[in-house]
């Protein structure tokens, strides 16, 4: 550059003023024309404002930050990139106003090693959230709900709460490795059993709870001194791996006199295997937790950057059970991030035999509802944004244990909402599927979808729209 | 009370299963034979069933115990009494790795060793060991006594809730966020009454009773070094 610059190019006139090549002449003061965003809103990759706050959060607590809620994660796929293709001239549609179509729902009869398979109206249950993540009305107010549309809810890992099993016709018993308050008795009012190795709010890690949750009774239940930040294991205290695992499934067969079916639930890494391995295991239902599952609390990191998206995982466990054999004898459940009856329907599309939601029930008990301004307003937040379930400040009851608080939720109007919102989905489902020319949602199949974007024809094999052809390499 | 005998064999554990709890119901003591170390044998046993092991087991012996008194004659494997309620549990030889994992209540006693992470997620109970406990005893348990005679391995106690694990001989190392504490005559005198009963009173033991140090019980930026030792 220096040599360059050694025989100067003289221009054939005279050489301009510096404000002239400022552009002086109406430019704006004091700062270079062309390049004025940069000097009023830093554009870095790296360093975004987000990014800078993290930092700052990290410096002053000493430790990752904690919240609630799910991935705030923009780059995962959305449900939104998938669309149904309904029945035209190939198939023939349903009546979507007429006709029928069946939704019941069997999970775990497919062994035939069980005495009591759970039979579902729905396709749709209540996912597993704990008592203490959630205060009892909330349980129980879910209990009523699912109940009235035919459908069971899941214990959760901190005991079997009377006032659940009081509300819930068909109750899914939870082991998680903490194992707190865990009973015969419970064992044996259970309809099911679910033994828990992972979340997909954060996989490969044990559950949280802060001390401002572990009330008197939360805490009496764990047996735990209340007021503790309470972090659960993540490994099983009496089995290592999966060859263990089938002893263990073994003993709680016994335990159970083979009544109940046993589930597995997962956060969704390596589905493909790990879904295989547990179908060998000898487990009748594997839960497919995706990396958009919520949760009361969690180091936010894990919520954002492990597991990955539902829809991809679907298809892998799917696919896994069909290469094994396993597909009708082991019923697989998706989770995470389902919004509504029409994630929902494309969840079953993709190969899923039922659907969990767990934020979306919340959110039909009040769940960010616009109510309680103030209480949103004390933890810096809004209706429509609270994410702050690990606060156990919920405005509305449902994710608290202060009595005031859970007072907020009224059981039986929170009940119906729920009800509500569980048939709203189920009919959403079957106008779907109807339109797709099935008479069973479970006749929904990846062949009724087509994908949106490249990304999501990518990550689960379904056929981008138009061309018709799966993306491929 | 008569006494039934159950042979073991290579049945179905299904069948040998329902075999035990039949004669149980009836009353009976139960005897069960040639018992294979196989796994899974006197699940769920109800309050008063009084049954005993020849031989060695395998894992789950006297898993989720509801108030039964099983002895085995010789070895037990993993977790045998996990999550018991309540009951005793006596083994004549050595315990596999997570004895009484997750119990609640109840009694268990080993003369020989017990592997590693005996006590693991204890919620409540007693666990006696003759011998020596492995590595990580009582891992993150959160109540209920763990009592070794014969020394304790490494990382002993390690991230305790509460509970306690006393240990008279050798402990290799304590385990993260546990403490030694001096116990008070009384507990001293409680624990040494539980040996009494099970013919193993010695005023002689020279006691470490190790409990959680509670730095891990929160999250707190002031003491960010307690989670870095994890």
């Amino acid at each position: 550059m220096a040599d360059d610059m050694k025989k100067p190019y003289e221009y054939p006139f005279e050489m301009p003023s510096e404000d002239a090549v400022a552009m002086k002449d109406g430019g704006v003061e004091d700062r270079p024309a062309g390049v004025p965003k940069s000097y009023a809103r830093g554009e870095s990759v790296s360093w975004t404002p987000e990014s800078i706050s993290e930092i700052h959060a990290l410096s002053r607590l000493g430790r990752y930050q904690i919240r609630g809620f799910n991935s705030f994660n923009h780059r995962l796929p959305s449900f939104d990139d998938l669309t149904f293709v309904p029945a035209t001239m190939t198939r023939l549609p349903l009546e979507g106003y007429r006709e029928s179509c069946d939704t019941k729902t069997v999970l775990g009869g497919g062994s035939g090693l069980v005495e009591n398979p759970l039979e579902l109206d729905i396709p749709i249950y209540i996912a597993s959230m704990s008592f203490g993540a959630l205060s009892a009305n909330a349980k129980a107010a879910l209990g009523y709900g699912a109940s009235k549309v035919g459908t069971l809810t899941c214990t959760g890992e901190g005991g079997m709460l009377e006032d659940e099993r009081r509300a819930s016709r068909t109750l899914v018993y939870q082991m998680t490795p903490s194992r707190y308050m865990l009973d015969l008795a419970h064992l044996r009012m259970a309809d099911a059993i679910e033994l828990v190795v992972g979340q997909g709010a954060k996989p490969g890690t044990g559950g949280l709870l802060l001390g401002m949750k572990v009330s008197e009774r939360v805490a009496g239940m764990r047996s735990l001194p209340s007021g503790v930040d309470q972090r659960s294991t993540v490994r099983h205290p009496d089995f290592l791996g999966a060859d263990d695992m089938q002893v263990k499934i073994e003993e709680l067969r016994e335990a159970t006199d083979y009544k109940v079916p046993i589930f597995l639930k997962m956060g969704a890494t390596r589905p493909r295997y790990d879904v295989a391995i547990a179908a060998k295991a000898g487990v009748d239902v594997v839960v497919v937790d995706g990396a958009e599952g919520g949760t009361g609390a969690s180091p936010e990191l894990l919520l954002n950057h492990t597991g990955i998206p539902t829809m991809t995982a679907i298809r892998a466990a799917r696919e896994a059970l069909d290469e094994c054999g396993m597909s009708g004898k082991v019923s697989l459940v998706a989770a995470g991030g389902i919004r509504s009856g029409t994630d929902a329907a494309k969840c079953l599309a993709l190969g899923a035999d039922a659907v969990m939601v767990g934020t979306g029930s919340l959110i039909a008990l009040g769940c960010n509802s616009p109510r309680y301004f103030d209480g949103y307003e004390a933890l810096g937040t809004e209706p429509g944004r609270c994410h702050h379930c690990h606060t156990g400040l919920c405005p509305v009851g449902i994710a608290t244990q202060e009595p005031e608080l859970e007072e907020r939720i009224d059981v039986p109007a929170a009940a119906e909402r729920v009800a509500r919102y569980l048939t709203a989905m189920t009919m959403e489902i079957t106008l779907l599927a109807k339109a797709c020319g099935k008479s069973s949602v479970h006749n929904l199949e990846v062949e009724d979808l087509r994908a949106l974007s490249t990304e999501a024809s990518a990550f689960t094999g379904v056929k981008l729209a138009g061309i018709d052809r799966p993306f491929s390499w | 009370m008569s006494e039934v005998i159950v042979t073991v064999k290579d049945r179905p554990i299904r069948e040998v299963n329902r075999e035990i709890k039949a004669a149980l119901a009836e009353g009976n003591k139960v005897i069960v034979r040639d018992t294979r170390s196989r796994h899974n044998l006197g699940v769920g046993l109800p309050p008063g069933a009084d049954i005993r092991f020849e031989g060695s087991v395998g894992y789950y012996c006297g898993g989720l115990n509801d108030g039964a008194n099983i002895e085995v004659e010789r070895n037990v494997g993993w977790s045998c009494g996990e999550a018991m309620a309540s009951g005793e549990i006596l083994v004549n030889g050595y315990a596999g790795m997570s004895l009484g994992a997750s119990m609640r209540g109840g009694l268990i006693h080993v003369k020989g060793d017990a592997g590693p992470r005996c006590g693991v997620a204890m919620k409540g109970g007693d666990i006696v060991v003759e011998g020596k406990i492995g590595y990580m005893a009582g891992f993150m348990s959160h109540a209920g006594r763990i009592i070794a005679l014969s020394g304790a391995g490494e990382a002993c106690a390690d991230s305790l809730w509460g509970g306690e694990v006393w240990v008279a001989g050798p402990i290799e190392s304590l385990g993260v966020d546990s403490k030694v504490v001096e116990p008070s005559s009384q507990e001293i005198a409680s624990v040494e009454k539980l040996l009494d009963e099970l013919g193993l009173g010695d005023n002689s033991h020279q006691w470490q009773k190790i409990v959680s140090a509670q730095r891990l019980w929160h999250f707190e930026s002031r003491d960010a070094s307690a989670w870095l030792m994890i």
